[in-house]
Protein backbone atom coordinates (compact mmCIF):
# COMPACT_ATOMS: atom_id res chain seq x y z
CA UNK A 1 0.00 0.00 0.00
CA UNK A 2 1.30 3.47 -0.84
CA UNK A 3 1.38 5.19 2.54
CA UNK A 4 3.66 7.73 4.18
CA UNK A 5 5.07 4.94 6.32
CA UNK A 6 6.55 2.86 3.50
CA UNK A 7 9.86 4.65 3.46
CA UNK A 8 11.64 4.36 0.12
CA UNK A 9 8.65 3.08 -1.77
CA UNK A 10 6.55 4.90 -4.39
CA UNK A 11 4.62 7.80 -2.91
CA UNK A 12 6.91 8.37 0.06
CA UNK A 13 9.05 11.09 -1.55
CA UNK A 14 5.93 12.85 -2.87
CA UNK A 15 4.54 12.75 0.64
CA UNK A 16 7.70 14.40 2.00
CA UNK A 17 7.60 17.05 -0.74
CA UNK A 18 4.01 17.89 0.11
CA UNK A 19 4.86 18.05 3.81
CA UNK A 20 7.79 20.42 3.13
CA UNK A 21 5.62 22.66 0.94
CA UNK A 22 2.96 22.80 3.66
CA UNK A 23 5.51 24.12 6.18
CA UNK A 24 6.48 27.06 4.00
CA UNK A 25 3.84 29.59 5.10
CA UNK A 26 4.37 29.07 8.81
CA UNK A 27 8.11 28.60 8.95
CA UNK A 28 9.57 30.97 6.35
CA UNK A 29 9.08 33.94 8.70
CA UNK A 30 10.22 32.05 11.80
CA UNK A 31 13.43 30.95 10.12
CA UNK A 32 14.00 34.49 8.81
CA UNK A 33 13.62 35.80 12.37
CA UNK A 34 16.06 33.22 13.71
CA UNK A 35 18.61 34.22 11.06
CA UNK A 36 17.97 37.91 11.70
CA UNK A 37 18.80 37.54 15.39
CA UNK A 38 22.07 35.87 14.44
CA UNK A 39 23.24 38.17 11.65
CA UNK A 40 21.28 41.41 12.10
CA UNK A 41 20.55 41.88 8.41
CA UNK A 42 16.97 41.53 7.23
CA UNK A 43 17.79 40.97 3.58
CA UNK A 44 20.37 38.27 4.28
CA UNK A 45 17.96 36.69 6.79
CA UNK A 46 15.22 36.51 4.15
CA UNK A 47 17.67 34.99 1.66
CA UNK A 48 18.71 32.37 4.20
CA UNK A 49 15.07 31.49 4.95
CA UNK A 50 14.40 30.94 1.24
CA UNK A 51 17.62 28.94 0.83
CA UNK A 52 16.68 26.66 3.75
CA UNK A 53 13.65 25.37 1.84
CA UNK A 54 15.65 24.86 -1.36
CA UNK A 55 18.38 22.96 0.54
CA UNK A 56 15.72 20.89 2.28
CA UNK A 57 14.17 20.02 -1.06
CA UNK A 58 17.56 18.95 -2.46
CA UNK A 59 18.25 16.79 0.62
CA UNK A 60 14.77 15.38 0.99
CA UNK A 61 15.86 11.84 0.16
CA UNK A 62 18.11 11.81 3.23
CA UNK A 63 15.39 13.06 5.59
CA UNK A 64 13.90 10.26 7.69
CA UNK A 65 10.40 11.11 8.79
CA UNK A 66 10.60 9.14 12.01
CA UNK A 67 13.89 10.74 13.05
CA UNK A 68 13.11 14.35 13.90
CA UNK A 69 10.13 16.56 13.01
CA UNK A 70 10.60 18.24 9.64
CA UNK A 71 10.37 21.77 11.07
CA UNK A 72 13.23 20.97 13.46
CA UNK A 73 15.24 19.65 10.53
CA UNK A 74 14.69 22.99 8.74
CA UNK A 75 16.22 24.87 11.67
CA UNK A 76 19.22 22.56 11.63
CA UNK A 77 19.70 23.47 7.97
CA UNK A 78 19.32 27.16 8.89
CA UNK A 79 22.02 26.83 11.54
CA UNK A 80 24.42 25.36 8.99
CA UNK A 81 23.67 28.13 6.50
CA UNK A 82 24.34 30.77 9.13
CA UNK A 83 27.69 29.14 9.93
CA UNK A 84 28.46 29.18 6.19
CA UNK A 85 27.42 32.83 6.02
CA UNK A 86 29.91 33.80 8.71
CA UNK A 87 32.60 31.58 7.27
CA UNK A 88 32.26 33.12 3.82
CA UNK A 89 32.06 36.62 5.15
CA UNK A 90 34.83 35.89 7.69
CA UNK A 91 32.83 37.77 10.26
CA UNK A 92 32.58 37.20 13.95
CA UNK A 93 29.45 36.16 15.76
CA UNK A 94 28.77 39.70 17.02
CA UNK A 95 25.96 41.41 15.16
CA UNK A 96 27.40 44.47 13.43
CA UNK A 97 25.12 47.31 14.44
CA UNK A 98 25.63 49.21 11.18
CA UNK A 99 24.33 46.15 9.40
CA UNK A 100 21.00 46.21 11.15
CA UNK A 101 18.15 46.82 8.77
CA UNK A 102 14.90 48.07 10.16
CA UNK A 103 11.39 48.43 8.89
CA UNK A 104 10.79 50.56 5.83
CA UNK A 105 8.19 53.31 5.71
CA UNK A 106 8.45 54.39 9.36
CA UNK A 107 9.69 57.80 10.39
CA UNK A 108 13.40 58.46 11.04
CA UNK A 109 12.91 59.08 14.79
CA UNK A 110 11.24 55.68 15.12
CA UNK A 111 14.02 54.10 13.11
CA UNK A 112 16.70 55.54 15.38
CA UNK A 113 14.77 54.41 18.46
CA UNK A 114 14.38 50.89 17.07
CA UNK A 115 18.01 50.76 16.03
CA UNK A 116 19.06 51.78 19.54
CA UNK A 117 16.73 49.19 21.09
CA UNK A 118 18.07 46.47 18.82
CA UNK A 119 21.67 47.45 19.62
CA UNK A 120 20.93 47.46 23.36
CA UNK A 121 19.25 44.04 23.30
CA UNK A 122 22.05 42.70 21.06
CA UNK A 123 24.65 43.79 23.59
CA UNK A 124 22.66 42.13 26.36
CA UNK A 125 22.25 38.91 24.37
CA UNK A 126 26.01 38.86 23.82
CA UNK A 127 26.45 38.50 27.56
CA UNK A 128 24.56 35.21 27.61
CA UNK A 129 26.28 31.92 26.90
CA UNK A 130 25.97 30.54 23.37
CA UNK A 131 23.54 27.90 24.62
CA UNK A 132 21.34 30.38 26.49
CA UNK A 133 21.22 32.68 23.49
CA UNK A 134 20.32 29.79 21.20
CA UNK A 135 17.47 28.72 23.49
CA UNK A 136 16.00 32.22 23.55
CA UNK A 137 16.34 32.74 19.80
CA UNK A 138 14.64 29.44 19.05
CA UNK A 139 11.92 29.91 21.67
CA UNK A 140 11.12 33.62 21.26
CA UNK A 141 11.81 34.35 17.62
CA UNK A 142 11.30 31.01 15.95
CA UNK A 143 8.50 30.08 18.36
CA UNK A 144 9.59 26.46 18.58
CA UNK A 145 8.49 24.42 21.59
CA UNK A 146 11.03 23.49 24.24
CA UNK A 147 10.73 19.88 23.03
CA UNK A 148 11.72 20.94 19.51
CA UNK A 149 14.56 23.09 20.87
CA UNK A 150 15.78 20.13 22.91
CA UNK A 151 16.09 18.06 19.71
CA UNK A 152 18.04 20.77 17.91
CA UNK A 153 20.39 21.29 20.84
CA UNK A 154 20.72 17.63 21.79
CA UNK A 155 19.56 18.23 25.36
CA UNK A 156 16.66 17.04 27.49
CA UNK A 157 13.40 19.06 27.70
CA UNK A 158 14.11 19.76 31.36
CA UNK A 159 17.61 21.05 30.61
CA UNK A 160 16.21 23.39 27.95
CA UNK A 161 13.53 24.72 30.32
CA UNK A 162 16.15 25.34 32.99
CA UNK A 163 18.49 27.11 30.53
CA UNK A 164 15.52 29.17 29.41
CA UNK A 165 14.68 30.29 32.96
CA UNK A 166 18.31 31.11 33.80
CA UNK A 167 18.74 32.98 30.50
CA UNK A 168 15.59 35.08 30.95
CA UNK A 169 16.54 35.85 34.53
CA UNK A 170 19.91 37.13 33.35
CA UNK A 171 18.26 38.97 30.48
CA UNK A 172 15.77 40.76 32.68
CA UNK A 173 18.49 41.92 35.07
CA UNK A 174 20.60 43.18 32.21
CA UNK A 175 17.63 44.89 30.54
CA UNK A 176 16.52 46.32 33.88
CA UNK A 177 13.02 44.86 33.66
CA UNK A 178 11.39 45.58 37.01
CA UNK A 179 7.86 45.08 38.24
CA UNK B 1 10.40 24.13 43.00
CA UNK B 2 12.50 25.57 40.19
CA UNK B 3 11.31 22.69 37.99
CA UNK B 4 7.67 23.56 38.58
CA UNK B 5 8.31 27.23 37.83
CA UNK B 6 10.31 26.24 34.73
CA UNK B 7 7.30 24.31 33.44
CA UNK B 8 4.86 27.15 34.13
CA UNK B 9 7.18 29.66 32.48
CA UNK B 10 7.51 27.33 29.51
CA UNK B 11 3.73 27.00 29.15
CA UNK B 12 3.30 30.78 29.31
CA UNK B 13 5.97 31.29 26.62
CA UNK B 14 4.12 28.81 24.40
CA UNK B 15 0.86 30.68 24.99
CA UNK B 16 2.40 34.07 24.22
CA UNK B 17 3.99 32.63 21.08
CA UNK B 18 0.49 31.44 20.21
CA UNK B 19 -0.86 35.00 20.38
CA UNK B 20 -2.15 35.28 23.94
CA UNK B 21 -1.20 38.21 26.13
CA UNK B 22 0.78 38.11 29.40
CA UNK B 23 -2.23 38.89 31.57
CA UNK B 24 -4.18 35.83 30.48
CA UNK B 25 -1.31 33.59 31.53
CA UNK B 26 -0.74 35.41 34.82
CA UNK B 27 -4.41 34.96 35.63
CA UNK B 28 -3.99 31.19 35.39
CA UNK B 29 -0.92 31.12 37.64
CA UNK B 30 -1.70 33.82 40.17
CA UNK B 31 0.56 32.25 42.84
CA UNK B 32 3.57 32.93 40.59
CA UNK B 33 2.21 36.08 38.96
CA UNK B 34 4.75 38.58 40.32
CA UNK B 35 7.80 36.58 39.30
CA UNK B 36 6.26 35.42 36.03
CA UNK B 37 5.45 38.99 35.02
CA UNK B 38 9.14 39.97 35.21
CA UNK B 39 10.19 37.00 33.11
CA UNK B 40 7.46 37.45 30.53
CA UNK B 41 8.05 41.20 30.23
CA UNK B 42 11.70 40.51 29.51
CA UNK B 43 10.63 37.94 26.94
CA UNK B 44 8.18 40.20 25.11
CA UNK B 45 10.61 43.12 25.18
CA UNK B 46 13.32 40.99 23.57
CA UNK B 47 10.91 39.43 21.12
CA UNK B 48 9.45 42.72 19.93
CA UNK B 49 12.89 44.29 19.53
CA UNK B 50 14.43 41.38 17.69
CA UNK B 51 11.62 40.13 15.47
CA UNK B 52 10.59 41.48 12.11
CA UNK B 53 8.07 40.58 9.45
CA UNK B 54 9.71 39.55 6.18
CA UNK B 55 8.56 41.58 3.19
CA UNK B 56 5.76 40.07 1.15
CA UNK B 57 7.79 40.43 -2.03
CA UNK B 58 10.83 38.58 -0.62
CA UNK B 59 8.60 35.83 0.67
CA UNK B 60 6.71 35.53 -2.61
CA UNK B 61 9.94 35.44 -4.65
CA UNK B 62 11.41 32.76 -2.40
CA UNK B 63 8.19 30.77 -2.62
CA UNK B 64 8.30 31.02 -6.41
CA UNK B 65 11.88 29.69 -6.46
CA UNK B 66 10.83 26.84 -4.18
CA UNK B 67 7.83 25.98 -6.35
CA UNK B 68 9.99 26.02 -9.50
CA UNK B 69 12.55 23.70 -7.88
CA UNK B 70 9.76 21.40 -6.75
CA UNK B 71 8.27 21.29 -10.24
CA UNK B 72 11.68 20.54 -11.80
CA UNK B 73 12.19 17.66 -9.36
CA UNK B 74 8.81 16.22 -10.24
CA UNK B 75 9.50 16.53 -13.97
CA UNK B 76 12.94 14.89 -13.63
CA UNK B 77 11.40 12.06 -11.63
CA UNK B 78 8.74 11.54 -14.23
CA UNK B 79 11.30 11.56 -17.06
CA UNK B 80 13.38 8.91 -15.27
CA UNK B 81 10.47 6.47 -15.10
CA UNK B 82 10.46 3.71 -17.75
CA UNK B 83 7.94 4.02 -20.57
CA UNK B 84 5.82 1.19 -19.22
CA UNK B 85 5.50 2.93 -15.84
CA UNK B 86 4.70 6.24 -17.47
CA UNK B 87 2.15 4.55 -19.71
CA UNK B 88 0.61 2.86 -16.71
CA UNK B 89 0.80 6.17 -14.88
CA UNK B 90 -1.14 7.87 -17.65
CA UNK B 91 -3.64 5.03 -17.65
CA UNK B 92 -4.04 5.65 -13.94
CA UNK B 93 -4.47 9.37 -14.59
CA UNK B 94 -7.22 8.70 -17.11
CA UNK B 95 -8.85 6.17 -14.84
CA UNK B 96 -8.67 8.66 -11.96
CA UNK B 97 -10.10 11.42 -14.13
CA UNK B 98 -12.97 9.19 -15.20
CA UNK B 99 -13.63 8.24 -11.60
CA UNK B 100 -13.58 11.88 -10.52
CA UNK B 101 -16.08 12.84 -13.21
CA UNK B 102 -18.31 9.94 -12.24
CA UNK B 103 -18.14 10.86 -8.56
CA UNK B 104 -18.89 14.50 -9.40
CA UNK B 105 -22.00 13.45 -11.33
CA UNK B 106 -23.18 11.15 -8.58
CA UNK B 107 -22.33 13.79 -5.96
CA UNK B 108 -24.51 16.26 -7.84
CA UNK B 109 -27.47 14.04 -7.08
CA UNK B 110 -26.95 14.30 -3.36
CA UNK B 111 -24.58 11.51 -2.40
CA UNK B 112 -21.61 13.74 -1.60
CA UNK B 113 -21.52 13.18 2.18
CA UNK B 114 -21.48 9.43 1.63
CA UNK B 115 -18.74 9.57 -0.98
CA UNK B 116 -16.46 11.96 0.90
CA UNK B 117 -16.69 10.92 4.53
CA UNK B 118 -13.01 11.63 5.25
CA UNK B 119 -12.53 14.88 3.28
CA UNK B 120 -10.30 16.99 5.50
CA UNK B 121 -11.39 20.40 4.20
CA UNK B 122 -14.72 21.28 5.75
CA UNK B 123 -17.32 22.76 3.48
CA UNK B 124 -19.71 25.59 4.24
CA UNK B 125 -23.30 24.64 4.85
CA UNK B 126 -26.18 26.76 6.19
CA UNK B 127 -27.18 23.89 8.47
CA UNK B 128 -23.62 22.90 9.44
CA UNK B 129 -22.68 21.78 12.94
CA UNK B 130 -20.05 24.48 13.43
CA UNK B 131 -20.40 28.26 13.33
CA UNK B 132 -17.40 30.58 13.53
CA UNK B 133 -17.93 34.15 14.73
CA UNK B 134 -15.75 37.20 15.29
CA UNK B 135 -16.28 39.67 18.11
CA UNK B 136 -14.44 42.55 19.76
CA UNK B 137 -13.48 43.22 23.36
CA UNK B 138 -13.26 46.81 24.62
CA UNK B 139 -9.82 48.52 25.08
CA UNK B 140 -8.81 51.03 22.42
CA UNK B 141 -11.58 50.32 19.93
CA UNK B 142 -13.20 53.63 20.96
CA UNK B 143 -10.34 55.46 19.21
CA UNK B 144 -11.51 54.24 15.82
CA UNK B 145 -14.26 55.15 13.39
CA UNK B 146 -13.56 51.86 11.61
CA UNK B 147 -11.17 48.96 12.02
CA UNK B 148 -11.53 46.48 9.23
CA UNK B 149 -9.89 43.06 9.15
CA UNK B 150 -9.47 40.89 6.09
CA UNK B 151 -9.49 37.27 7.18
CA UNK B 152 -7.98 34.86 4.69
CA UNK B 153 -8.18 31.60 6.61
CA UNK B 154 -9.32 29.78 9.73
CA UNK B 155 -7.58 26.78 11.25
CA UNK B 156 -8.61 24.27 13.90
CA UNK B 157 -6.30 21.71 15.52
CA UNK B 158 -7.97 18.44 16.59
CA UNK B 159 -6.65 16.95 19.81
CA UNK B 160 -3.94 14.35 19.28
CA UNK B 161 -3.32 15.49 15.71
CA UNK B 162 -0.63 17.58 14.06
CA UNK B 163 -2.76 18.29 11.02
CA UNK B 164 -4.69 21.53 11.09
CA UNK B 165 -8.11 21.62 9.52
CA UNK B 166 -8.14 24.80 7.48
CA UNK B 167 -10.86 26.59 5.58
CA UNK B 168 -11.61 30.00 4.10
CA UNK B 169 -14.26 32.23 5.63
CA UNK B 170 -17.46 32.78 3.71
CA UNK B 171 -17.38 36.43 4.81
CA UNK B 172 -13.79 37.63 4.80
CA UNK B 173 -14.06 41.17 6.20
CA UNK B 174 -15.21 42.40 9.60
CA UNK B 175 -15.30 45.91 11.07
CA UNK B 176 -14.46 45.52 14.76
CA UNK B 177 -16.02 48.88 15.67
CA UNK B 178 -19.39 47.29 14.86
CA UNK B 179 -18.73 44.21 16.97
CA UNK B 180 -18.34 45.58 20.46
CA UNK B 181 -19.80 44.02 23.58
CA UNK B 182 -22.10 41.10 22.93
CA UNK B 183 -22.23 41.72 19.19
CA UNK B 184 -20.55 39.19 16.94
CA UNK B 185 -20.42 38.46 13.24
CA UNK B 186 -20.74 35.04 11.68
CA UNK B 187 -18.00 34.47 9.11
CA UNK B 188 -18.40 30.75 8.42
CA UNK B 189 -20.81 27.94 8.99
CA UNK B 190 -20.33 24.40 7.85
CA UNK B 191 -19.71 20.83 8.83
CA UNK B 192 -16.59 19.72 10.61
CA UNK B 193 -15.73 16.35 12.13
CA UNK B 194 -17.03 15.69 15.61
CA UNK B 195 -14.37 15.61 18.32
CA UNK B 196 -12.22 17.66 20.64
CA UNK B 197 -10.31 20.66 19.26
CA UNK B 198 -7.53 22.36 21.17
CA UNK B 199 -6.33 25.34 19.14
CA UNK B 200 -7.81 27.86 16.77
CA UNK B 201 -6.12 30.38 14.52
CA UNK B 202 -7.22 33.00 12.07
CA UNK B 203 -5.03 34.30 9.27
CA UNK B 204 -5.36 38.04 8.91
CA UNK B 205 -4.08 39.33 5.60
CA UNK B 206 -4.89 43.00 6.15
CA UNK B 207 -5.92 45.40 8.93
CA UNK B 208 -7.04 48.94 8.19
CA UNK B 209 -7.96 51.40 10.91
CA UNK B 210 -9.32 54.95 10.74
CA UNK B 211 -8.93 57.06 13.88
CA UNK B 212 -11.63 59.33 15.28
CA UNK B 213 -9.18 61.95 16.56
CA UNK B 214 -9.03 64.71 13.96
CA UNK B 215 -5.37 65.43 14.72
CA UNK B 216 -4.53 61.81 13.99
CA UNK B 217 -7.24 61.26 11.40
CA UNK B 218 -6.43 58.89 8.57
CA UNK B 219 -5.10 55.35 8.36
CA UNK B 220 -3.04 54.21 11.33
CA UNK B 221 -0.56 51.39 11.76
CA UNK B 222 -1.99 48.34 13.52
CA UNK B 223 0.45 45.57 14.26
CA UNK B 224 -0.24 41.89 14.49
CA UNK B 225 1.87 39.62 16.70
CA UNK B 226 2.17 37.54 13.51
CA UNK B 227 0.15 37.03 10.33
CA UNK B 228 -2.03 34.61 12.18
CA UNK B 229 -3.51 34.82 15.63
CA UNK B 230 -3.53 31.66 17.71
CA UNK B 231 -5.80 30.79 20.58
CA UNK B 232 -5.46 27.74 22.81
CA UNK B 233 -9.10 27.23 23.75
CA UNK B 234 -10.26 23.60 23.87
CA UNK B 235 -13.78 22.93 22.68
CA UNK B 236 -15.94 20.02 21.66
CA UNK B 237 -17.86 19.56 18.43
CA UNK B 238 -20.51 16.91 18.02
CA UNK B 239 -22.36 15.78 14.94
CA UNK B 240 -25.91 16.34 16.18
CA UNK B 241 -25.61 19.75 17.84
CA UNK B 242 -24.37 23.13 16.62
CA UNK B 243 -21.19 24.56 18.15
CA UNK B 244 -20.87 28.33 17.99
CA UNK B 245 -17.26 29.41 18.39
CA UNK B 246 -16.64 33.11 19.00
CA UNK B 247 -13.13 34.38 18.37
CA UNK B 248 -12.74 37.57 20.36
CA UNK B 249 -10.18 40.17 19.29
CA UNK B 250 -9.12 43.41 20.83
CA UNK B 251 -7.01 46.35 19.76
CA UNK B 252 -4.60 47.76 22.35
CA UNK B 253 -2.87 51.17 22.19
CA UNK B 254 0.92 50.94 22.58
CA UNK B 255 2.35 54.14 21.10
CA UNK B 256 3.82 57.00 23.11
CA UNK B 257 2.62 60.59 22.91
CA UNK B 258 5.94 61.52 21.24
CA UNK B 259 5.79 58.95 18.47
CA UNK B 260 2.06 59.03 17.90
CA UNK B 261 -0.45 56.29 18.46
CA UNK B 262 0.30 52.68 17.60
CA UNK B 263 -1.97 49.74 18.05
CA UNK B 264 -1.65 46.00 18.33
CA UNK B 265 -4.38 43.53 17.48
CA UNK B 266 -4.58 40.56 19.86
CA UNK B 267 -6.85 37.62 20.56
CA UNK B 268 -8.62 37.62 23.91
CA UNK B 269 -8.56 34.16 25.35
CA UNK B 270 -10.86 34.96 28.27
CA UNK B 271 -13.67 36.16 25.99
CA UNK B 272 -13.27 33.53 23.28
CA UNK B 273 -14.79 30.10 23.32
CA UNK B 274 -17.55 27.82 22.21
CA UNK B 275 -21.16 27.31 23.19
CA UNK B 276 -23.17 24.36 22.05
CA UNK B 277 -26.85 24.24 21.48
CA UNK B 278 -29.46 22.36 19.53
CA UNK B 279 -30.08 24.04 16.18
Amino acid sequence: MDTPQNNGKPGYIEHKEARLASLYEEFYGKIANYAYAKIGDRFEAQDIAGEVFLRALRSLESYKEHGIPMQVWLFKIARNLIVDYYRKAARGRTVPIDNIELADNSNPADEIEKRDDFARVSRVMEQLTDGQREVLELRFLSELTSKEVSIIMGKSDGAVREMQRVAIEKLRHLLGVES
Amino acid sequence: MATEFDKILDKCIDRINGGEDIESCLADYSEHADELRLFLNAMTQTKSTYSFTPSNSAKAEARQRFNNALRERQQRREARQPFSTRFLGWSRVWATAAAVILIAIVGYFGLRPVLFPSDNTPLPSPKGNFVFLISDDANAIGDFTSLTLTISGIGLLPEGSENWIEFEPEVDTADLTLLQGEVSQQIWRGDISAGEYIKVFIYISDVTGELKDEAEAGPVEIKLPSGKLHLSVPFQVSADTVTWFTYDLTVVATGSSQNGPKYILRPVVGESGAVTEQD
